[in-house]
C-alpha cells in the first residue's frame, strides 16, 4: 500500500516531509491527538426537463481539514490552499485548543489498508457527459410509455468522485477513493386537469455499467406507478394504529428511532434516551439491528471511516438486547472501547462525529402475508421522503409518500402523504412480528446531523409495529 | 479585497468568452468564520476557517451549464473553464436558456443596507467564551439539567459577481449567532431537550446571552411531563418562530419553476383567493440590517419591494428568467428576500385568550407536504390551550390537511414577529385543524 500513499501525496501536491511538519505544528502545543484530512472531490450533474437535456453542472472542491484533540475538546481549521504556509497557519489555529505546550515529535506515517468495497472498472472522471445523455433520454421514453397521463418527466443524474488521504499523529496513513452516483426520475401526471407527482431513484457507490436497461426501466416503472396510484389514494384515519413497515426503505424507522440515539456522542453527553439502556432488553427476541459499512457498493459502504479507522459490522441490538453504540475516536476513548469505524464527516470543512452507515434489521421468521393477515385495521408504509428524531425525548417521525390501508387482514386501498410519529424505545418494544424478507433499499438516502450531510443506506424486512400515531384526516 | 474578487470574476468571464462561451456570469466569494462550542465548563470545540470559491454560468451555442471550484489557481482555472465549455457543448440547445436581459439589471436602489456589523471584528475570544459561560450558568441553575451546550459563531462574507452583458454587483455581510441547548433528566430514561438560538447581521437587536440562556432552560422545563394529546379537530396557534415553515411551503408553490413543471397547488391562481383576508404578505428587499436584504437577486435582477398576497388574494409569483420565458411571464425574481406578513393588533396572550381552547404548536418534528396538491402532514410539539392560557405540554402528535384549506382558516394574526428575522411571521391562529394523537 506504500505506492497508494505516494499516489495520494502526489495528487494533493504534498509529501511526507511536508505533512510531518504540518503535523508537528498541530501537535506543537501538547495535544493528545491530531489528524490531517486531505480531500479532493469532483462531480457533475446533468438533467433533462421538458424532453430537453439543457442543464448540467460540475464542481471541484479540495482542501485539508486539521483537527487537534485534547480529551474531548476539539480544535479545528481547514485550508483550501495546500501550501506549507497556509496549512501551518490552519494547524496553529486548530492547536489553540491545547494549552500545555511541547508535544512529542511526529516520526512519519505508515500505510494502513482498508477494505475494497467499491472497486469500479471505470471511474467517473473517465465518463464523458455524452455517454450519459442516451440514458437520460431512455429513462424519459420509458416513463412516458407507461401511461398516457404522464405529462412531465424530469430525469437527473449526479455523480461524484472523491479522494481522501488521512494522516494521524499516531503515524497512520490511510487513503480511499469514493465514487457515488444517483439517477432520479420525477413524474407529473395530469388526468382531466388533476395533477399528481412522485419520483423514484437509484443510487450507490456505483459506476456507469450499473445503470443498465433493467435497472432504469424498473426505476421508471416505480416512478410512474407511485404517481398513478395517488389518484386512488386517500388519507388514512387519524390516530394510533398498527403499522406494517414494508421491506426495504422502511429502515428509515430504525435510522430515526434507534440509530441516532445509539450514536455515542449523544450518550457520552447523556442526552440520548438510550444513555442508560446498554445491555438491557429493549425489544423482542426476534429483533436484531445492525449498522454496517461492509455492504459493497451501497451508499453507506465505507472502506475506512473519516478518522482513518477500519470499518466494521456493528450490532446495535442483538436478539432484543442493546449491544453497542456507534463510536468515533473521542467516544471510544471516553468509554474505553474500540472505535466502531463510525467517525464520519461531510467534507474537509467538518469535524468527524459518530454517524450511521447501512442501518437495517435482520430477517425474522414470518412471511409478509402472515404479517398483513395479523392486522385488523392499520396501514402498510411503503415509500418515504424524510424522517427526523428528538434524541432525548426519543420522539421520531417519518413521512409516508405511498402506502396501503389494511382492513380485516387484507390490503384494500392506497394511502398517501401522511406523517407517522412515535417514540423510539416504545416503537422497538412494540415490534410484534419480523418478516423473512430483509432488503437494503437502493434509494439515495442522505442523513443530516448538526449541519453535516453524509450518504447512508437503510434496510428492513417486513415488520409489524403494534401501534404508532398516524397523521390521518378524520379522528 | 472586494476589488480583487471583482477582478477575479471579470477574469473568469474573460477566460470563458475567449474560450467560446457566448455569454458568462461569474461570482467569486470569500468568507471567514469563527465558532466556539462550550459544554460542561470548558471549550468543546473551536473552529476557524476562511474559504473562497468561484461559480461560473455558461451559455454556449444555446446551451447552458453552471460550474464551481475552490481552486482559483490561474493556471488550473483555464483548464477548468475549457472542460466546462466542452461539457456545455455536449448538451442540447434550449431556446429558453438565455442570459438575464440587461434591462432587468437596471433600476437598482441606491441604499446602504447596513449588512455589516463592524463591532463584530472587536468581539474577542474572551468575550465570546464569557457569553458561553453566561448562557450555561442560566441552565445550570436547575438541578435536573443533564447537559448544556452553548455556542457563539460569527462570519463575514463578501462576493463579487459580473456578467458578459454588463452586470456587476458586490455584497458584504456579517452574521452572528449564539445560543444554548439544554437537556433535562425526567424519570428513568427520558431526556427532554430544548434550545434557544438567536442570529442576525448585527448584534444590536439580539437579546443578551443571559436572556437567551434563561429562555433555553424555560423551554426545556416546559417539556417536562409532556404526553400524547388526543386526536381532535381544534384551533391551532403557531408560535412566531416557526410559522415561516408553513409560509415557506406556500412560497415554494409560487415559484415559476414549480408552476411550469406542474408541481404547484397555486398554479393558475394569480388574482384568486388563496387564503383568508387576514393573510397579506410582502417581499421587502430593502429593509436595513436584515439577512434577506439585497439590491439585486442571484440573477442580477434589481430587487423591488412587491406585494405577494394582499388580503388573501394572490398577487404575484416568483419568476426567474428561464421559467419566465417558458411560461411567457415577465421575470420578477426567482426567490424571496425578506418576507413580511402584515401583523395584527394583539399580542400572543390576547390571541390565546380569544382562542380559549386549542393546541399551541411551538416546534415541528419532521413531516412534509405535497407541492402538487398542497396536502401536508407534520409532527408537532407544543401545549394544550385551556381557558385562554397555555396548559400541559403535548408531544407525539401530527397535524394534517391541505394548505389551501388551512390558510382559508387563518383567523387571527399577532403583532409580534421576531424583529431581527428576515421572515417576519407573527403568531398565527388557524381554526378547526385536524390533529392526530392518542
Amino acid at each position: 500500500m506504500t505506492n497508494q500513499g505516494a499516489d495520494f501525496y502526489h495528487w494533493f501536491g504534498v509529501d511526507e516531509a511536508l505533512c510531518t511538519r504540518v503535523m508537528g505544528v498541530a501537535m506543537g502545543r501538547g495535544a493528545d491527538y491530531a489528524d490531517l484530512y486531505f480531500e479532493h472531490s469532483m462531480g457533475s450533474s446533468v438533467m433533462s426537463e421538458d424532453s430537453v437535456i439543457s442543464r448540467a453542472s460540475s464542481y471541484v472542491d479540495r482542501g485539508v481539514g486539521i483537527r487537534v484533540v485534547v480529551g474531548d475538546q476539539t480544535g479545528y481549521a481547514f485550508s483550501e490552499d495546500l501550501d506549507e504556509i497556509a496549512m501551518c497557519e490552519a494547524a496553529r489555529t486548530a492547536a489553540s485548543i491545547a494549552v500545555a505546550g511541547g508535544g512529542a515529535p511526529v516520526q512519519g506515517f505508515r500505510s494502513c489498508a482498508g477494505a475494497d468495497l467499491y472497486p469500479l472498472r471505470e471511474h467517473w472522471d473517465e465518463v464523458r457527459v455524452d455517454r450519459k445523455l442516451p440514458l437520460l433520454r431512455r429513462t424519459e421514453e420509458l416513463a412516458r410509455s407507461l401511461d398516457p397521463a404522464v405529462e412531465k418527466v424530469t430525469v437527473s443524474w449526479a455523480n461524484a468522485d472523491s479522494r481522501v488521504l488521512i494522516l494521524t499523529s499516531e503515524g497512520k496513513l490511510v487513503t480511499d477513493r469514493r465514487p457515488m452516483a444517483r439517477l432520479v426520475c420525477s413524474v407529473v401526471a395530469n388526468r382531466g386537469g388533476e395533477r399528481q407527482s412522485n419520483s423514484a431513484n437509484v443510487a450507490g457507490r456505483r459506476g456507469m455499467d450499473w445503470f443498465d436497461e433493467e435497472r432504469i426501466s424498473a426505476m421508471a416503472r416505480d416512478a410512474v406507478e407511485r404517481t398513478m396510484v395517488l389518484y386512488e389514494a386517500r388519507r388514512p384515519p387519524a390516530g394510533q394504529m398498527p403499522v406494517v413497515l414494508a421491506a426495504g426503505a422502511s429502515g428509515i424507522l430504525l435510522h430515526e428511532a434507534v440509530g441516532h440515539g445509539m450514536e455515542a456522542d449523544f450518550n457520552r453527553k447523556g442526552t440520548s434516551i438510550y444513555s442508560s439502556m446498554m445491555g438491557e432488553k429493549v425489544a423482542p427476541d426476534s429483533v436484531t439491528i445492525v449498522d454496517s459499512a461492509l455492504h459493497p457498493f451501497e451508499r453507506g459502504a465505507l472502506n475506512i471511516d473519516d478518522e482513518g479507522n477500519p470499518t466494521q459490522r456493528t450490532v446495535l441490538v442483538e436478539d432484543g438486547v442493546m449491544r453497542s453504540y456507534l463510536h468515533d475516536r473521542i467516544s471510544a476513548e471516553h468509554y474505553g472501547v474500540e472505535a466502531t469505524g463510525s467517525g464520519r464527516r461531510e467534507s474537509f470543512r467538518h469535524v468527524p462525529m459518530p454517524r450511521m452507515r447501512c442501518t437495517y434489521m435482520e430477517s425474522g421468521p414470518h412471511s409478509r402475508d402472515e404479517i398483513i393477515a395479523a392486522v385488523d385495521h392499520g396501514i402498510v408504509a411503503e415509500t418515504f421522503t424524510n424522517g427526523q428524531v428528538q434524541i432525548g425525548a426519543g420522539d421520531f417521525t417519518f413521512y409516508i409518500k405511498n402506502g396501503w390501508l389494511i382492513e380485516n387482514g387484507r390490503i384494500t386501498a392506497p394511502i398517501k402523504d401522511v406523517n407517522i410519529i412515535g417514540n423510539g424505545p416504545e416503537a422497538i418494544r412494540n415490534i410484534s412480528m419480523v418478516g423473512d424478507d430483509m432488503k437494503l433499499d437502493t434509494g439515495g438516502w442522505t442523513c443530516g446531523k448538526e449541519g453535516q450531510r453524509v450518504p447512508v443506506s437503510q434496510g428492513m424486512p417486513t415488520v409489524l409495529v403494534s401501534h404508532l400515531t398516524v397523521g390521518g384526516e378524520d379522528a | 479585497m472586494l476589488d480583487r474578487l471583482m477582478q477575479q470574476a471579470r477574469d473568469a468571464v474573460q477566460v470563458a468568452s475567449s474560450g467560446g462561451a457566448d455569454e458568462a456570469v461569474a461570482t467569486v466569494a470569500w468568507g471567514r468564520s469563527l465558532e466556539f462550542k462550550w459544554r460542561d465548563g470548558k471549550v468543546e470545540k473551536v473552529q476557524e476557517d476562511t474559504s473562497r470559491g468561484l461559480s461560473l454560468a455558461l451559455y454556449v451555442d444555446g446551451r447552458f451549464s453552471v460550474h464551481s471550484t475552490n481552486d482559483l489557481e490561474v493556471s488550473r482555472l483555464a483548464d477548468f473553464v475549457a472542460d466546462a465549455i466542452a461539457l456545455t457543448r455536449a448538451l442540447e440547445p434550449d431556446e429558453h436558456r438565455r442570459i438575464t436581459p440587461a434591462e432587468l439589471y437596471e433600476g437598482r436602489a441606491e441604499l446602504d443596507l447596513e449588512l455589516v456589523d463592524q463591532s463584530l471584528a472587536e468581539l474577542g475570544r474572551d468575550e465570546r467564551l464569557e457569553w458561553c459561560q453566561e448562557m450555561e450558568a442560566q441552565a445550570r441553575s436547575h438541578g435536573d439539567v443533564v447537559s448544556v451546550t452553548t455556542g457563539v459563531g460569527d462570519s463575514f462574507g463578501m462576493s463579487a459577481a459580473c456578467s458578459s452583458n454588463g452586470f456587476e454587483g458586490l455584497r458584504k455581510s456579517t452574521s452572528i449567532a449564539y445560543g444554548s441547548e439544554v437537556t433535562l433528566a425526567e424519570g428513568e430514561n427520558r431526556r427532554p431537550e430544548a434550545w434557544r438560538w438567536v442570529g442576525a447581521n448585527h448584534i444590536q437587536p439580539l437579546p443578551a446571552p443571559v436572556e437567551v440562556g434563561k429562555e433555553a432552560l424555560r423551554r426545556a422545563l416546559a417539556r417536562l411531563g409532556a404526553t400524547r394529546g388526543a386526536s381532535q379537530r381544534t384551533a391551532m396557534v403557531v408560535d412566531r418562530e416557526i410559522g415561516s415553515a408553513l409560509i415557506g411551503r406556500m412560497l415554494g408553490a409560487m415559484r415559476a419553476g414549480a408552476i411550469q413543471q406542474g408541481r404547484s397547488f397555486l398554479a393558475g391562481r394569480l388574482g384568486e383567493r388563496i387564503a383568508s383576508p387576514r393573510f397579506s404578505l410582502r417581499d421587502e428587499p430593502h429593509l436595513p440590517r436584515l439577512g434577506g436584504s439585497r439590491l439585486f437577486d442571484s440573477e442580477g435582477i434589481a430587487s423591488q419591494p412587491r406585494t405577494v398576497v394582499e388580503e388573501g388574494i394572490l398577487s404575484s409569483f416568483f419568476v426567474d428568467t428561464y421559467y419566465g420565458s417558458k411560461l411567457g411571464m415577465e421575470p420578477t425574481s426567482g426567490s424571496a428576500s425578506n418576507l413580511v406578513l402584515s401583523p395584527g393588533e394583539h399580542d400572543r396572550e390576547a390571541l390565546l385568550a380569544e382562542v380559549g381552547e386549542g393546541i399551541y404548536v411551538c416546534s415541528w418534528l419532521g413531516g412534509n407536504a405535497n407541492a402538487t396538491t398542497g396536502d401536508f402532514s407534520f409532527g408537532v410539539r407544543g401545549h394544550l390551550i385551556r381557558n385562554g392560557k397555555l396548559d400541559a405540554p403535548v408531544e407525539e402528535m401530527n397535524v394534517s390537511g391541505n394548505f389551501l384549506d388551512l390558510f382559508s382558516r387563518l383567523q387571527l394574526v399577532g403583532n409580534d414577529p421576531v424583529p431581527w428575522s428576515s421572515f417576519r411571521v407573527p403568531t398565527l391562529v388557524f381554526e378547526d385543524v385536524q390533529f392526530s394523537g392518542s
